[in-house]
């Protein structure tokens, strides 16, 4: 019976130090990058950056429905976002993260897609937007910049 | 043999009490992640559509009060606004989201509330929260072990591992393996 009472006794310490948190949220290993780069300046010239790893910052936009493994962060240019792509399961990002600021940190990553993929990654996008989509008018390859994330830290506002 | 036996039994019974818990959160979250690409394991998302006065494409600082008025939104309620396109504004609170069009005035709202009881056998199964739960999580996988280890010499004779017990455990074993030699071959 002593066991029984240790055991439960254990189990509820065990859930009293995962719900304490804090309004600063780490995700994966956080961030440790110098410098900070603005998202307006890496997409203005988004080549230079490519297999670097940068850090950048902005209001947490959008967040992957399924999964939560991509974030789209604000630019300081309104209506531009930059996308931080995790790997699968080994960082979640809530939906309660929108509206957060977010500090990113990653390789930036250039991925060429041949034709095919840009259609469909153009008519996913038109469907989520709830707006047309013609295959025939999508006519060059597009290049996917992404940040491969290793680790964010959000701060509600 | 027959004091492994009984080391055997002891084991199986007293752990098998143990890990009944366990196994639900982690058999029933199995279930649910497993179609995670068809749907959200996690949250229950509900968009409710509104239509306000449109406050008009002008500049943010002019429309956001606007917006916030219109919605019945106190500032304190916002967490922050972002003008997505120059017709779209989007207001974040706490657990939901605004999508305000400012052209026609139609607004969304969109919430997702964690869904009751399922939300949380996925923290644990998937070990998102980490930390001390890793150490429950690995101790479980442990236990499961000697289960699987101890199982197969509970029982004797036809029904054990010389009959049928044993064509069991063979099928069991060979499954993950097939699978596994398939995939090599298919990649």
């Amino acid at each position: 019976m002593r066991i029984i009472a240790s055991l439960v006794l254990a189990s509820m310490l065990l859930a009293g130090v995962a719900l304490a948190g804090g309004a600063t949220k780490t995700y994966g290993k956080g961030v440790a990058a110098a410098d900070t780069v603005r998202v307006s300046a890496l997409l203005a010239n988004p080549d230079k950056w490519v297999g670097q790893t940068i850090r950048v910052q902005g209001k947490a936009v959008d967040v992957c429905k399924n999964r939560g493994c991509w974030l789209n962060l604000a630019s300081d240019v309104e209506g531009q976002t930059v996308r931080v792509k995790v790997t699968d399961g080994e960082i979640t990002f809530p939906p309660g993260i929108l509206g957060d600021m977010v500090i990113a940190e990653g390789v930036w990553t250039a991925n060429k897609l041949d034709l095919e993929t840009t259609k469909k990654m153009c008519e996913a996008q038109a469907k989520q937007d709830g707006k047309k989509f013609n295959a025939d008018e999508v006519t060059s390859c597009k290049t996917l910049y992404q940040l491969t994330g290793t680790g964010a830290v959000a701060t509600k506002n | 043999m027959r004091r492994v036996r009984k080391v055997c039994w002891t084991l199986h019974r007293e752990i098998g009490f143990l890990v009944v818990g366990l196994t639900i959160v982690y058999a029933v979250s199995g279930i649910a992640v497993n179609h995670a690409h068809h749907w959200d394991a996690n949250y229950e998302r509900v968009a409710a559509p509104s239509a306000i006065a449109p406050p008009g494409a002008g500049p943010t600082a002019e429309v956001e009060p606007l917006v916030l008025e219109r919605l019945g939104l106190s500032r304190a309620q916002v967490k922050t606004t972002w003008r997505a396109s120059p017709e779209v504004l989007e207001v974040f609170q706490e657990g939901s989201t605004w999508e305000v069009n400012l052209v026609t005035g139609q607004a969304v709202h969109r919430t997702a509330r964690p869904r009751p009881v399922l939300f949380d056998l996925n923290f644990m199964h998937l070990n998102t929260g980490k930390g001390p739960w890793t150490v429950v999580a690995d101790l479980y996988a442990g236990l499961l072990i000697v289960l699987a280890l101890t199982g197969p010499l509970l029982v004797r004779g036809r029904k054990g591992l010389a009959g049928r017990g044993g064509v069991m455990l063979a099928v069991g074993i060979v499954l993950p393996l097939a699978y596994a030699v398939v995939m090599r071959l298919a990649h």
